[in-house]
This record gives structure tokens, sequence and C-alpha cells, in this order.
């Protein structure tokens, strides 16, 4: 107890000692700001932290920048005010800045200079329709089965229900979500078709096994346990809640559906960008420090392998109150602490379920931008074939690297983060990688022979 | 007058007529009626009311649901005293930006005593007695919980046992049955299907069982509920107290500070600089300058908090109001004073009477974004933001959407009361007008509108109790700064408080609905000269 109490008064003296040694350190790099007053928008989900986080520690204040932090009901009304120009910049779904640009939905040339995290999602299914997956495959009847769970042991089910004359009903959050990617991927790897958009469907249930539906997240669980949907994907912190009032089991989190996928970025209309080159620069450095912050890690210690993160407690903490994401303490810490419930009696580490940070997530990469695009031509929101050249110039009119490097540079001379932190080389595509559930390659500079390698979906 | 008498006028006006009764009982009138009316409008309400918050403080333990317990009344104060302490919190942090030094040390040396309470005393006992509570819940589970849970699973399992049983049974029926054996072979059938009928309730009844197990099973114990509540109380006060002291260590006068120490240093740069140099100082030296300026003028952005967004939905809602009544008065006039006029009008009211708000507010949303498609330099919002009591509340499109779907919703009541006060002027009045030949504007100010008023202000009334309605739903729908968005953000959090919240919000809403009606009351009876009773 002593030994406790001696340890958190020297953490106090040093917060207080750094607070006084951050009240010298001058208002980094004299940037010229266009505007220091900004709202930016962000939904209720754990994944906003660098944006909440930026504010709380000071980040923006640091740079200069008085931020308001606005929760926004839903992502179509974020989308909308970003557009419109009520909010200056939002948390955004990977899949919404390329949508708009591209036309598919409200049309905006939306750009994104900052990733904004990697994994985060799960999916999630009512009890009834676990228990009927165990019985499909016994493997799974156990306290703790192995991971990856496919959707193997849902196809009966899918089977039974369409010889029923009825459709298994999923929700996910948006049409261009990841969360709809995932879902997909995730079905169509074991043979589910989940239906494909066309000109005159806007619903995505052509042909569809499986209907997917749109919810918000917080309608989700009572969605879930009213019977209207037999599972979702959804991030956190929905999937725990679902554990928590036991009314359905997270299967499958998108870690495991593709290893390191990009999940949120930070989106601002091009115009802003123009018009405010100085102000996104200094928006961007207080995202990465951000992330950094969320990301820092300490050894757990010579005799216990792995890494603790050392802040994620409290940006739950932050993360709690009700003008943030709001849920409890308890709920959220756990998959920001890295451990996982899929079930109340497994708990699994999972110290990768939200990386902030690490494995270079804060680069804007072109070959995130086109896995989505080729997920969207799969799935017949872009209704024609394109040609290579389309996915790599599209691509790079929604990522930003170039503004994304500026920024990392400008902290890599203040001395705040390290230069193996950044891929300062990289020409923006990731190396190839088959790190998906179903393990088939994807090379982001060969979008169509992906497109090709799939199953179920347009093959060009 | 003598006192008495104005008095009861005064109370007679205000619309409290449940003070009318103490007030005659103090000056002696008819005492034994007094106390009956005192008991009658005094005593009984407030008893029911007592008699209502126990029986919901009874009843709603009881009501479990996975989603939580049912909210008691003390608990609902409880998240009501958690949005205050919100709402102080984000005050205190935007006033620790602009402390004078002397002020920033003061504040800073209680905050960290405060700190380090929490810290060193108060949190490490809360978890000493959240510890004995947890094992206390263990105690308690295994009496009244687990024994159930377990009745369950030997139930479910004899099930199973019975179910294996049965089938092994009917194989072996079946494995002993002929070729020819039409009987036997006609029981066999038999004796399958009402197996198969047997299986599929005895799936049922454990399904149920299922649920109710989940039910217990998401059962808490209330000490320890109770007490990780005040735990979590205290690290959010704690998290609260390091970023209130970051703030007041890094608060403007600090930074402003810091900048003209720098700003001292690029004056003797520029002043130093041979002419190379001069143009790159003297701009350095002139945007320290403004940035210096900017700084002194800048505040905290604090979150937006409840007592600020009922104010925001109380203006909405009286935009609306207003722009409702400018709408609804002379088109009811008219339509009074000319049946032509009133005939040709009775279809649009009828139709665009019952349309719900959810209907109009996109609409309003789309009329108004098209309207105003940048809002940040359009002309109209930075008129209406430059007036003295909008520009503190920033309008902005969802304000407007909002507000004109309250005054489409609630224009309707004035309108029809208006039509019918002016059509059912007493024909003695407008006689009198003919005698005196007076024109229309004359008629209209001195017949017309003054013995139409009283019913125009009851239609007054309704409508705003209508609009208050619909303005929550709009403000929800629209995402405009207010209670709606209040009760949508809390819905959204989920958290074991949100329920809670919800019944704030009720009685907030309800509370602040009642003035408003008082008001419209006092307004009415204010203009009538009927003396009619207006309810308690």
């Amino acid at each position: 107890m002593k030994n406790i109490i001696k340890k958190r008064v020297l953490k106090i003296v040093a917060t207080i000692v750094f607070a006084g040694l951050g009240a010298q350190h001058a208002i980094s790099q004299d940037l010229d700001l266009e505007k220091d007053e900004l709202k930016f928008g962000f939904i209720k989900l754990t994944d906003c932290a660098p944006i909440v986080i930026a504010k709380e520690k000071g980040f923006f204040e640091d740079e200069g920048l008085q931020v308001e932090v606005i929760a926004q009901p839903n992502w179509k009304t974020l989308l909308d005010n970003v557009i419109n120009g009520d909010l200056d910049g939002a948390h955004m779904l990977s899949g919404q800045p390329i949508a708009a640009t591209i036309g598919f939905g409200t049309k905006a040339h939306i750009i994104t200079a900052f990733t904004m995290d990697l994994n985060g999602n799960g999916i999630t299914v009512a009890n009834s329709i676990w228990d009927q997956m165990k019985e499909n495959d016994p493997k799974l009847d156990t306290s703790k089965p192995k991971h990856p769970i496919t959707a193997d042991s849902l196809k009966p089910i899918v089977q039974e229900k369409l010889d029923n004359g009825e459709k298994l009903q999923m929700g996910m959050v948006f049409p261009v979500s990841t969360h709809n990617y995932e879902l997909r991927y995730w079905l169509a790897s074991a043979g589910i078709h989940p239906g494909m958009y066309t000109k005159n469907d806007i619903g995505g249930r052509t042909d569809a096994e499986v209907e997917l539906s749109v919810t918000p997240p917080p309608m989700m669980p009572a969605t879930l346990e009213a019977g209207n949907i037999q599972g979702y994907c959804v991030g956190e912190p929905w999937n725990q809640q679902a554990v928590a009032k036991n009314i359905g089991v997270p299967v499958t989190t998108n870690y495991d559906i593709w290893k390191n996928n990009p999940e949120k970025v930070f989106g601002v209309t091009k115009e802003w960008a123009d018009e405010n080159p100085n102000t996104h620069l200094a928006v961007i450095k207080a995202l990465i420090r951000a992330g950094q912050w969320l990301d820092a890690t300490k050894k757990k210690g010579i005799f216990r392998r792995g890494l603790d993160l050392v802040n994620r407690e409290e940006a739950a903490r932050i993360l709690s109150q009700p003008n943030y994401v709001g849920a409890d303490y308890e709920v959220i810490k756990n998959s920001m602490t890295g451990f996982f419930y899929f079930q109340k009696s497994d708990k699994r580490e999972m110290p990768d379920f939200n990386v902030f940070y690490r494995y270079y997530c804060t680069y804007p990469w072109y070959s995130d931008g086109i896995w989505f695009l080729t997920q969207m031509r799969r799935w017949g929101q872009i209704t024609e074939p394109k040609s290579n050249e389309w996915y790599h110039k599209t691509a790079k009119e929604v990522y930003r690297p170039d503004i994304y490097l500026k920024a990392a540079k400008m902290l890599l001379d203040e001395g705040v983060i390290d230069k193996n932190d950044i891929p300062w080389d990289t020409d923006g595509y990731k190396p190839p990688t088959s790190d998906f559930i179903d393990g088939i390659e994807y090379n982001g500079k060969k979008p169509l022979e992906y497109l090709k390698g799939h199953k179920i979906g347009h093959k060009n | 007058m003598k006192l008495k008498h104005k008095i009861y006028k005064l109370i007679d006006i205000s619309g409290l007529q449940l003070f009318d009764p103490i007030a005659r009982l103090l000056f002696k009138e008819e005492p034994k009626v007094q106390i009956k009316r005192i008991t009658q409008f005094i005593i009984i309400p407030a008893v029911t009311f007592c008699l209502f918050l126990l029986m919901w403080q009874i009843m709603a333990p009881r009501h479990t649901t996975k989603s939580g317990e049912v909210p008691t009344p003390i608990r609902v104060v409880d998240a009501a005293r958690g949005i205050w302490t919100f709402h102080k919190r984000e005050k205190q942090k935007s006033e620790a930006f602009i402390t004078t030094p002397e002020d920033s040390k003061k504040l800073i040396q209680s905050s960290k005593e405060r700190f380090n309470e929490i810290e060193t005393k108060l949190i490490p006992a809360q978890e000493e007695l959240i510890n004995k509570l947890k094992d206390e819940e263990s105690i308690w589970k295994d009496k009244n919980i687990n024994p159930k849970i377990v009745n369950f699973s030997k139930s479910e399992s004899a099930i199973k046992e019975k179910e294996k049983l049965i089938e092994k049974e009917l194989d072996e029926l079946a494995l002993s049955i002929g070729i020819n054996e039409k009987d036997k072979k006609d029981l066999l059938l038999k004796k399958l299907k009402e197996f198969e009928n047997n299986r599929s309730l005895w799936k049922a009844d454990i399904a149920e069982g299922k649920g109710n197990v989940s039910i217990l099973e998401s059962k808490k114990y209330n000490p320890l509920e109770k007490a990780q509540r005040i735990k979590d109380r205290l690290e959010e006060e704690k998290q609260y107290l390091s970023v209130y002291i970051g703030i007041l260590t890094k608060n403007r006068n600090s930074k402003v500070e810091d900048l003209n120490n720098k700003l001292t240093e690029y004056t003797t740069g520029y002043y130093d600089a041979e002419s190379t140099k001069l143009m790159s100082t003297a701009k350095r030296l002139v945007r320290q300058q403004s940035r210096i300026q900017k700084t002194e003028e800048s505040e905290y952005s604090a979150a937006k908090t409840l007592p600020y967004q009922t104010l925001r939905s109380l203006l909405c809602v009286f935009t609306g109001f207003i722009l409702a009544t400018i709408i609804a008065v002379p088109l009811g006039i008219l339509c009074g004073l000319n049946k032509s006029f009133m005939c040709a009008f009775t279809p649009f009211i009828a139709i665009f009477k019952p349309v719900s708000p959810i209907v109009w507010l996109p609409i309003g949303l789309i009329v108004v974004g098209g309207f105003i498609p940048d809002p940040e330099n359009n002309a109209f919002i930075s008129i209406i933001n430059s007036l003295p009591i909008f520009g503190s509340f920033e309008v902005n499109p969802a304000f407007l959407a909002s507000a004109i779907t309250v005054s489409l919703c609630s224009l309707w009541p004035t309108l029809v009361n208006t039509a019918l006060g002016v059509s059912s002027i007493d024909s003695d009045h407008l006689n009198v007008a003919r005698v005196l030949n007076l024109n229309f504007k004359e008629r209209l100010k001195s017949v017309i509108i003054p013995s139409a008023l009283p019913l125009i202000f009851a239609g007054l009334r309704i409508s705003i109790g209508v609009g208050w309605m619909v303005l929550i739903a709009a403000e929800l729908l629209a995402s405009s700064e207010g209670i709606g968005k209040f009760v949508w953000d809390m819905f959204n959090n989920g958290s074991s408080d949100s329920f809670a919240q919800m019944f704030v919000v009720v009685f907030l809403v309800g509370g602040i609905g009642f003035m408003l009606d008082r008001i419209m009351i006092v307004l009415q009876r204010l203009v009538s000269f009927d003396e009619s009773a207006s309810s308690i």
C-alpha cells in the first residue's frame, strides 16, 4: 500500500512538473493559422479517441487552436455538416471521403491526410444464432473456441431461413462503412451472398442470401434483442455492450478478417484544406501527437511478455464523459486496454484491438483507399467497371500523404516524434498482404487482379 | 380598492388559483370553506404526488430488463446532480482559462490538495469498501441467484436426457418392426410425430428458461452498484481536476505572457536587424502582434451543457411561435371576416393540420439548406447572429429548420381559434360599428381585434403547448443544439445513467411546458373580460 502511494505521489509530482514545463514550452513552430476556432464532429464510438484526446490533453491548444468537439447524431448528418461548412472536419468512416468524392451519396470532394485508427470493429450475433452455430459446428461449443471463426457455421442457418422463405437480417452502420465491407467480406468468404447494389437498388439487397440494413450503432443492441436483426457489425463499445447485457456473442473482430485494417480517417473538404493549409497542418500535428499518446507503451517487465498500453485507462476515463462516447467506463475499458470479451467466460488479450499509432497506422495509405474502391466495385456501388489507372487516380485525389508528411516533419524537427515512427520513403502503397480471413492476397498496385480473385461479387 | 381585493385580483390574474384559499383564509373569510378548498387544491395534489413517488420508488427495482432497471426517483435525482456537476465543471474550465495569475496560483493549490486527497485517501477507501461488498455480493448471489441457475441447468440436462432416451426407444422400436407390420409402422409414425411436437415445446421451455437465467445473471447487488458509482464519480473528479489544473497552468494569461516575451525578442531583433533581414524580421514582429491580439480574445471552447441547451431550445420555440403567430393571426382574421376566404382555406387547413413535425423537418432542412448553402458566409445568418440575444446562441440552419417546423405545426390552433373568434363577434358590436360609419381599419382596431382577443389567446396558449412538444422532436432530428440533441446524445451513450437522464429530461420538459402554459394563461386572463375560469 505504501509503495503504491509513493508511486502515485511521484506520478502526481511528475505530472505537475510536466505541466509546468509545458507552460514554458513555446507554442510550437510558428505556423500562421488562418483560423483558430474550429469545430470537429464525431460519432460516439471509441475510435474517435485521437480527436478527443487531442482536445483534452491540450495538443490542439499547443498548436494555438481552440477546438469544439461536437457529437453528431449519425454518419449522414456528420457528412452533411462537413460539406455545408458547419463543421471544419470530422471523424469519418474510411469509405466516406472516397464515396463522396466519386459521387456515391452526397457528392463533395473530401480529402483525408490522417488515418485515425486500425481495427476496432466486431461482428456480433444473437444468442439464438450462436447456439445454432454451435450445433452446426461442435468445435465452437467450448468456453474458448478457436479463432478466427468463419461464417461457415452460419451457412446452414442462412439456408434454413431461405427454405422458410425468409432471409437472415444483419445490421451495419452505413452503406460506405468499413463495417459494411467487412461484414460482406466475412459472409462472402464462406460462400454466403450478401447482396449487390445496382442502379435501381441502392439498398444492396439484389440476389442477397443475407439482408444487410443500416442501423445506428446505439440502437443495435436493442434491435438485436427485439429480433429485428440477427447480427451486426459495429465498432466499440457496442459489441462489449451486447456481452455485458447478455444479448449477443461477438464471433469475430475485423482484426481477424483483415489484420490491421484501416478504420476511421480524419476528413475535411478540399476547399477547406485549400483555404486553411496551415490550420490543417496544425490539426494533423495535434492528431499525430494524440495517436502517439494513445499508443504509448511500456514493456510489462522482465518476466511478463507483451507491452503495457499505459495511457489507455486514462483515455477510457476521458471517453466515458457524457459529452464524448459516454458509455460506462467499465465497458469502454476492456477493448481500449487490450482485452476483449467474446463471451462472459471468454476474455482474450487483444492488444491490437485498437491501434492508433503503431504499424504506421496514421499514414494515409493509397492502398487503403484502393481496397475500399475495390470493395465498392465488388458490391456494385460503383456501377461500371473501371480501369486500374482510375483506381490509382481516385485514391490520389482523396488521400493526401503530402500534407501528413509535412506535419510529421514539423513534429520531427520539434523532437516530439521518433524518426522510425513514420514511413518517410514509401510510395503510398503497403506491401502485398494475405492477412485476410480467407487468405486471398491483396496488392494495392493491382486492384483489378484483386477483384478477379474473389468468388462472389463483380469481378471487373 | 382595499388591499384585500387587490391581492385577490392579483391572484386571479396570475392564474395561481391555488393561493386563493390561503389568501382568503388569511383575511378571515369563511374559514371552513377555505380550509376545505385548501385541502382540495393543495393537500390532495401534494399527497397524490408523494404517493406516486413512493409507488415509483418501490415498484421500479422490480422491473428489470436487460437494459437495466427502471430508475427510482433517487437515481433520477442523482442523474440530475450529475448533469449539473458536468455543467459546473465546464463553466469552471472556461473561467480557469481567463483567470489572473494570482487567482490561478490559489486555485491550482486548492485543486492539487483535493486531487491528492482523492487519490491517496478517498479512492483507496472506496476500493476497500468495494472489495468487502464483492464478498457480500457472492454470498448474496449464492443465496438468491445461483440456486435458480443451477435448477435451470438441472432441468435442462434432464430434458436432454429424456430426449436421448426417447430417441433411443424409438430407434429400437423401428429396428424391431418387420416389413409388413403396417399397424406397428403406423404406431411408430404416431409416436415420432408426438416426439417432434414435444421436442419443440421443450425447446421453447429451454429458451424461456435461458431468458430467465440471463435476466438473473444481469441482476446486480445494489450496495455494490452504489459503491462502484461513488468510486466512478471520484475517478471522474480526479480526471477533471487534472484537466482543470492543466488549464490553469497553461491558461490565456500565461500564453499571452509567453507570446509577449517572444515579442520583445522579436522587437529587439527587428531594431537590430540590417536591411536584408529587415523585411523578414518585420513580418515576424507583425505576425506575433496579431497572434497576441487573437490570443487575448480567445475563449476556452467548453462543451455545451444542458442549461445552455435549454435556453437555446426556449429561443427556438419562441422564434417558431412568433413566426406562427405572425402568419396565423392575420390569416385567421381574414378567414373569420369573410366566409369565402374561410371556404377557400379549409382544404389547406384540413390537409396540413394533421401532418407530423417529423415529416416537416426534413422538408425544412432541405429548404433552409437550399437557401443557405454556405452558412459561414451567409448574410442572413450573420444578420441574425448580430442581434443581441440570437448572437450568443449561434443560430445556424438547423436552428432555423427547427423553428420553421415548430411554426408549421403550431400555427393551426391559432389560425382556427382566431377565425372562430372573429366570426363569432357579437352582431351588436358590428351594428354599432356600422352606425358610427367606421372604416375597415378602425373597425379592425376598435371592434374586431378586442372582441376576438380572448379566443386568439386561447389559440396561442394551445399553440405554444404544441410548439414545445414539436420542438424537442425537431431538435432531436435536426441535431440543433438543444434539449432534443441532449436526449439523443444521452441515449446514444448507452451508459447506466442514460435511463435516469431520460427521466430528468421528462421532468425538465414538463416543467418548462408548465411554465410556458402558465405565462400564456396570465396573458389570456389579462385580455379576457368574461372571467372565464381557467383550470388549475
